[in-house]
C-alpha cells in the first residue's frame, strides 16, 4: 500500500504557491475540506494553462473532469501558504490522472494528498478524443519519477 | 478508462434538496467541481444535525474528514435544482462512509455520485472515540451493505 506521507515536494516537477484566505477556514479553525478540493483543482488548472499550453477558450479540445479524490492528512489553516505539487499518474489516451499532493508552510510531510482525472473533449462534438501528440508530450515529461 | 457505475435515487436513503446558486457554476457554465464536495459536506452535517442530534457548535465531538471522492457523470448547472442522496455504506468504531449522489430536477438517474469518510474525534483532544449512540443509531438507519 502507498504510503501517502512519504511524498515530498521533490518527487513533483510542477508545483505553485497557494496563498489561504480568512474565508477559507470553517468554524473547525482549519481549512475547510472543499477549499482542499479547490487547491488540487487550481493546481491541474495551472498547469493546464502553464507548461501545456492549453487555451481554454479556444484550444480545439479542452479538459474536463471525471473524477476527483482527497485525502485529508493533517489540518491546514489560515494565514498559511500551501505549496501545490502536481505530477501525471496513469496516461491513457484520452484520459490524464494527476497526482497530487499539498504541502503546509514549510512542511516535509504531505498535510493532503489525492488524484484528478481529466479526459480530453472535443469542443465541436463533445466527445472525448485522444489527447493531442504535443500535449501528450508535455504530460509525459512531468510524469513520476523513476 | 472504466466508467463509473451509474447512482439511481433508489440508492439512498435520505435527501436533502438544495438550489444551487449563480456563483456555483463556472467559465463552462455548469456547476465547477469542486462545488460538488460543498453539497457533500452540506448534506452530511444537516444529517447529522437533524438526524443525529449534533450540536455543531458545543458538541464534546466533531467529525473530521479524512478522504472524499466524486465522479461526474453529467453536468449540473445553476439554476438546477438538487437532490443530495445519503446512504453510509461502511460504519466503523468512529468513522463513518458516507456515499451521496446529486440528482438534477428530480431525475432518477446522478449526475455526481462519490464518498465522504469521517472520523469522529474528542474535540479537545483529536483522538478518535466511539460513534455517540444517537448518531450512531441515524447511521444505521441509513446503512447500505456494500458487496465490495
Amino acid at each position: 500500500m502507498t504510503d501517502y506521507l512519504d511524498w515530498r515536494i521533490a518527487d513533483f516537477p510542477f508545483s505553485i504557491d497557494i496563498p489561504t484566505r480568512w474565508g477559507d477556514n470553517d468554524m473547525l479553525q482549519h481549512l475547510n475540506n472543499v477549499v482542499y478540493n479547490r487547491m488540487i483543482e487550481t493546481v491541474v488548472v495551472h498547469f493546464t494553462l502553464g507548461p501545456l499550453g492549453i487555451d481554454w477558450q479556444k484550444s480545439p479540445s479542452y479538459p474536463l473532469v471525471v473524477e476527483s479524490l482527497c485525502r485529508f492528512h493533517r489540518p491546514l489553516s489560515f494565514p498559511e501558504t500551501v505549496t501545490a505539487g502536481l505530477r501525471a499518474g496513469r496516461i491513457g489516451g484520452t484520459s490524464v490522472t494527476y497526482e497530487i499532493a499539498l504541502f503546509g508552510e514549510g512542511d516535509q510531510v504531505p498535510a493532503s494528498t489525492g488524484h484528478f482525472v481529466h479526459v480530453f473533449i472535443d469542443r465541436d462534438t463533445h466527445r472525448s478524443v485522444q489527447i493531442p501528440d504535443p500535449v501528450r508530450a508535455l504530460i509525459e515529461t512531468h510524469g513520476i519519477k523513476a | 478508462m472504466a466508467a463509473a457505475k451509474i447512482e439511481n435515487r433508489d440508492d439512498y436513503r435520505y435527501f436533502l434538496s438544495l438550489q444551487t446558486r449563480w456563483m456555483d457554476n463556472d467559465l463552462y457554465g455548469h456547476v465547477n467541481n469542486v462545488t460538488y464536495y460543498s453539497y457533500f459536506d452540506t448534506v452530511v452535517n444537516y444529517f447529522l444535525i437533524e438526524k443525529g442530534g449534533l450540536d455543531i457548535h458545543n458538541a464534546p465531538i466533531i467529525g473530521v474528514v479524512v478522504e472524499s471522492h466524486c465522479n461526474y457523470a453529467r453536468s449540473v448547472a445553476y439554476p438546477d435544482l438538487i437532490d443530495c442522496g445519503l446512504r453510509v455504506g461502511h460504519l466503523g468504531n468512529s468513522s463513518v462512509r458516507y456515499e451521496v449522489g446529486i440528482f438534477r430536477n428530480g431525475e432518477a438517474e446522478a449526475c455526481a455520485a462519490g464518498h465522504f469518510i469521517h472520523v469522529f474525534v474528542e474535540r479537545d483532544s483529536n483522538k478518535p472515540v466511539a460513534i455517540p449512540k444517537q448518531i450512531r443509531d441515524a447511521f444505521e438507519g441509513i446503512l447500505v451493505e456494500q458487496n465490495g
